[in-house]
């Protein structure tokens, strides 16, 4: 699902990898850490559903752009409904429990 | 943090990873470490558990972005070999020949005996043939080549049939390069 979600932060505007993790945490997935991005980058990038460009930083070494290419916002559309379907196949599993919590 | 990134970049070395892809991965890596050190996050904090083992790291990336070159041996492996498939095709090419003519009995060999002249003697070797008359023989005499030739391929195609076993048996089993799906 993180390649999922490397697409749809990518998505809302191009991002070099430090700003994808950025953009994750901020959405509480702080787990995101351990470097795991670059292979996924890799792999999204060798299947052609990233588009990639060189910029120059300010001060720093130019950096690596993503974007998603027209595959990948197909694979991107895809995904997000059928985790949708998924999410809610499991939501209607569970909505009968009762959860109850000891004190 | 520098050295994680050279150890990153032998890694690649090792792994035979091309030098230009090698190059631009250090580099987006060294411009992310740059940029978060920048907003106080540590090396270690951004790339966590990866931080202690940059080898690891370095391989992942490089197999998932599918920038490490097959060993040759398994690519030679993995290709069908020419001549084997040039010879399992002329040994049934030559079945089907030698059947066919086997079936149809061509080419027939025509064997005519005509009357000597007078004047010259008749040979030896065929005194049975009446003076004055001369007739054709039809006989398939290709018969027994054709059956040699059968037998031949026959036995040419299930030895290429074993050398295919012994090729496939002798393959060894490819992985496919890491492809969990969107899903």
């Amino acid at each position: 699902m993180l390649d999922l979600c490397l697409l749809a932060v990518m998505d809302e505007g191009q991002a070099y990898g430090y700003e994808m993790t950025k953009r994750l945490r901020e959405r509480g997935l702080a787990t995101v850490g351990e470097g795991s991005i670059y292979p996924l980058l890799g792999r999204l990038e060798r299947e052609g559903l990233v588009e990639t460009y060189r910029a120059a930083s300010r001060g720093g070494p130019p950096r690596k752009y993503y974007s998603p290419s027209s595959a990948g916002r197909v694979a991107l559309a895809l995904g997000v409904s059928e985790w949708r379907a998924a999410r809610d196949a499991i939501d209607a599993v569970l909505a009968s429990v009762k959860v109850e919590v000891a004190s | 943090m520098s050295e994680f990134v050279e150890q990153c970049r032998r890694e690649w070395r090792r792994l035979g990873v091309a030098d230009p892809l090698a190059e631009e991965m250090a580099a987006d890596l060294a411009s992310d470490l740059e940029a978060a050190e920048a907003e106080g996050v540590s090396a270690a904090d951004y790339l966590g558990g990866s931080a202690s083992d940059p080898r690891s790291f370095a391989a992942s990336w490089a197999s998932e972005r599918g920038v490490i070159p097959a060993p040759p041996g398994r690519e030679n492996g993995r290709r069908t070999p020419r001549a084997l498939v040039a010879f399992t095709a002329l040994a049934a090419i030559t079945v089907i020949v030698a059947a066919l003519l086997l079936a149809t009995g061509e080419p027939k060999v025509a064997l005519e005996t005509r009357t000597a002249p007078p004047h010259l003697p008749l040979p030896s070797a065929r005194p049975s043939v009446p003076a004055g008359t001369g007739h054709r023989v039809q006989a398939s005499a290709a018969s027994p080549v054709e059956w040699i030739l059968l037998f031949v391929a026959l036995a040419a195609l299930g030895f290429s049939a074993w050398l295919w076993l012994r090729w496939r048996s002798s393959r060894s089993p490819i992985g496919s390069p890491g492809g969990r799906s969107l899903s």
